[in-house]
């Protein structure tokens, strides 16, 4: 057992409800980019948050060069040289890039050879030779809210160089990034492998861990399925062990057959709250059958797009068409009525009142008419009836049916929640926004299938994600957003991953 | 004019060293609202510290004026650690928290003001009687025309506090502390992961918020009070996080503020000699710094950056 520089044996770890890992144990060995693979919920980041020393195994051992280790605080694990990026940035955006990497460590100086102080000249020198070293480029005097998310990832591996980490731990790194941000890292992880580090990847996207981890175990509800080497390993073999069934990989779309526009948009400008074009003069039109996709990193204006013709945004030039009638100055309500259908970003806050029951909150839309309420008396009979008939439809799972208070469910059905509710409706126009963000293979495969169903019905849809093989996948269209400029719209067909994923970084000619 | 600047500058003092109070506990991530309370108490402490000292030492003698001082900060301080320990320990709403111990303390020092009086001297004055402190002119500097009236006749804990406030500055902006403190306040979670202690962090900044809020109180007994009584709840501490706020947080543009608040004090007063008002005219003329204070709040509210964590209780099993 003297191969490997980590070695996690037979870790048990419970939760309130739920055992998180059931005896796991995994070895890795120094210098090699390890994988860790399996859904939401499958206890990767658990596992890695107890190597990391930020929770305590109720059973088992782990092992660091050898040696037992009884970690308390992810001090402790500092100490013996891990790091961890965590998958929400822990930095403090009014700092610099270097008082970040050094607060915790700093180096300390004599003012007039007295006074103690924080040497920031001396932080400043190293962070930017460290930052060369390793192909890092960051500029260690920028403040963190004016860099980007793809800056601040290498701030937080800095972090961990500064540290002297040598055992890293990515948890889902790439779920914030480009494509090119994401070759770029995985560039930058390759070239720490070089330096000896020993790479812990958490993921749940195969084809990263394909290009490149050596070897990859895969956990399925808490438990160790197996570990495979890369190389020999397939993709459908390692998809159907992370979910523990066969799956699909590829989503069998059927010849398009559009029909007559249904969603017109033309010209149409929105302004935020400091009276800024956040969405300029964007112009496109979706037909029934087709699937109109918008592409762009996060924050280019493409929910504005969404809530402006949902009618949650205000727009401030431009017009909107639904079948041929105008609904710019239309209520939210009567453009529902007219036929659209939304499936929001944000599911807890728009989507959902989480504090109502899960029958109320699937009669949402429909309450205000006939059957579920006569002159203004709501009938709860009746929404029951249709809150039962939907839970069977749309699997959707809770712990006391009907009368399930939503906020107690899992975020996969929530959004189940949503879109049984807005597709019930058979409207016109379906938009969605990022459908399937924070679910996993299996939940994401249903998810698709609904998209692609009322596409056959009929149905015309706007699709918003931020996951270009989400885009790729289901799109019949393809718009490309940058800072509020709709950059290119084309048939899905004539785009490659590389040409869309250049596009949402700004470059107009492909 | 130089009466103007003279009482201005001897008002706007006690008022900062309040200010950088409040700086130290909201940059930490604990909205501080216990300002009042906070002065009240700590000048209490000091105070009774003073009047039980006083009878042992020659009727001129300053020395119970930095006696009440140490003490005032001590009384501050550890009346600070109920705030403190409803916020960060017990997670408490910080609003609500600051309110409480400001009505708490009222309270409390009303009652033991009282009691103390009645076993010292055997008459239940809810004061103590404690003079006002002597004033020196610096030579030189207190003869430039116009700004003069700033070193003429200054009191020695303007000097205490001018010493106060550099070193907190350095503390707070050079330091190790200084530098975890602010991240503490902005994102509690970075400090945690980088492996700073958020919960030791605050109690430290609260604590020291509570000092300095009881030094700022006992000065104004010693100033334009000359005695300890419950009038010393006259809103400075609000006063106070007023200037904190248009300051934007910062130390050094919070020096002007109060300076201004001061000398518009000041210059209230003045005006109202000058018009040979009636007495009673005078609270109108004090009511100036608040207005100043209102019509600030619109002009600067909107571009203010307030510490991002500030108010959130820290819950280290939230990650």
């Amino acid at each position: 057992m003297e191969e490997y520089i980590v070695e996690m044996r037979h870790i048990t770890k419970r939760f309130p409800g739920i055992i998180a890992n059931d005896d796991v144990s995994i070895g890795i060995r120094k210098g090699e980019v390890f994988a860790l693979l399996g859904e939401n919920g499958a206890g990767k980041s658990t596992l890695m948050s107890m190597l990391f020393g930020m929770y305590t195994p109720d059973l088992g051992e782990i092992y660091v060069k050898g040696e037992k280790v009884e970690f308390r605080s992810s001090n402790d694990a500092t100490a013996r040289n891990i790091g961890m990026v965590h998958q929400h940035f822990k930095l403090v955006d009014n700092y610099t890039i270097a008082e970040n990497i050094v607060l915790g460590v700093e180096p300390m100086t004599r003012r007039l050879g007295i006074f103690p102080s924080v040497d920031m000249k001396r932080a400043n020198r190293e962070i930017a030779q460290l930052s060369k070293e390793y192909g890092l480029e960051v500029n260690p005097t920028e403040l963190i809210q004016d860099v980007q998310v793809s800056v601040r990832q290498r701030v937080e591996i800095l972090k961990m160089l500064y540290r002297k980490a040598e055992i890293m731990i990515f948890d889902e790194p790439t779920a914030v990034l480009t494509p090119s941000e994401i070759d770029f890292l995985l560039r930058i992880i390759d070239g720490l492998r070089k330096a000896g580090k020993t790479i812990i990847l958490i993921t749940h996207k195969i084809e990263e861990i394909k290009q490149i981890a050596d070897r990859c175990a895969i956990l399925c509800r808490g438990r160790l399925v197996d570990i495979l080497d890369v190389q020999t390993a397939s993709v459908q073999e390692m998809a159907n062990m992370m979910v523990g069934r066969e799956v699909s990989l590829t989503r069998v779309k059927s010849e398009p057959h559009f029909g007559k526009n249904v969603l017109e948009v033309q010209n149409l400008t929105v302004l935020n709250e400091h009276r800024f074009p956040v969405v300029k003069n964007v112009s496109f039109s979706i037909r029934s059958g087709e699937i109109f996709a918008i592409a762009g990193v996060s924050g280019n204006g493409q929910t504005q797009i969404a809530d402006a013709v949902a009618g949650l945004e205000v727009a401030s030039e431009g017009a909107i068409l639904l079948n041929g009638k105008q609904i710019t100055h239309d209520s939210i309500r009567s453009r529902a009525q007219a036929g659209i259908s939304y499936i929001p970003e944000d599911r807890q806050s728009t989507g959902l009142v989480l504090d109502f029951a899960l029958s109320d909150n699937l009669a949402l839309r429909q309450y205000p008419k006939k059957p579920y309420s006569d002159h203004g008396i709501l009938n709860f009979g009746r929404i029951r009836e249709n809150a039962v008939t939907l839970i069977d439809r749309y699997d959707i799972r809770s712990g006391q049916g009907p009368k399930t208070i939503v906020r107690s469910m899992s975020g996969g059905n929530m959004q189940k929640v949503i879109v049984a509710r807005e597709i019930e409706e058979h409207s016109d126009l379906i938009i969605f926004v990022q459908p399937t963000r924070g679910m996993d293979i299996g939940a994401i495969e249903n998810i698709h299938r609904y998209i692609l169903d009322e596409r056959d019905r009929g149905a015309a849809i706007l699709l918003i994600s931020l996951e270009l093989g989400e885009v790729m996948d289901l799109a019949d269209t393809i718009g490309v957003i940058f800072s509020g400029e709709m950059l290119k719209i084309a048939p899905a067909r004539e785009m490659t991953r590389y040409e869309v994923g250049r596009y949402m970084m700004g470059v107009k000619e492909a | 004019m130089t009466k103007v600047f003279t009482d201005g500058l001897s008002f706007a003092l006690p008022l900062l060293i309040m200010a950088v109070g409040a700086i130290y506990s909201e940059k930490s991530g604990v909205t501080n609202l216990a300002v009042e309370g906070f002065q009240g108490f700590g000048a209490f402490i000091g105070a009774l510290a003073a009047v039980l000292l006083m009878p042992h030492l020659d009727k001129s003698s300053q020395i119970p004026i930095y006696v009440a001082m140490l003490f005032a900060a001590v009384g501050g301080g550890v009346y600070a650690c109920i705030h403190a320990l409803l916020c960060i320990n017990f997670k408490a709403n910080q609003v609500i928290s600051g309110v409480v111990v400001n009505i708490l303390a009222v309270a409390l020092t009303t009652f033991f003001t009282s009691a103390a009086n009645t076993a010292l001297a055997g008459t239940a004055s809810n004061k103590f009687i404690l003079g006002v402190s002597n004033r020196y002119s610096i030579p030189l500097l207190s003869k430039i025309p116009w700004i003069g009236g700033l070193f003429q006749k200054m009191y020695p804990f303007e000097w205490i506090i001018i010493g106060l406030v550099v070193f907190f500055w350095y503390l707070m902006y050079r330091t190790r502390y200084g530098m975890r403190l602010r991240a503490c306040g902005e994102n509690p979670q970075a400090l945690d992961a980088a492996g700073g202690k958020v919960v030791r962090t605050r109690w430290i900044a609260v604590i020291i918020s509570g000092a300095l809020s009881g030094i700022g109180g006992i000065c104004f007994a010693y100033s334009i009070m000359a005695n300890y009584s419950p009038s010393i709840y006259m809103g400075y501490g609000y006063l106070a996080i007023a200037a904190m706020i248009f300051g934007n947080w910062s130390i050094p543009a919070t020096v002007l503020v109060c300076l201004v608040f001061g000398i518009a004090k000041a210059g209230g007063q003045q005006l109202c000699i000058a018009m040979q008002l009636p007495g009673n005219y005078t609270d109108l003329f004090n009511m100036l710094p608040y207005i100043l204070t209102m019509l600030l709040l619109i002009f600067f509210s909107k571009r203010n950056h307030p510490p991002q964590a500030s108010g959130q209780p820290w819950d280290a099993s939230r990650r």
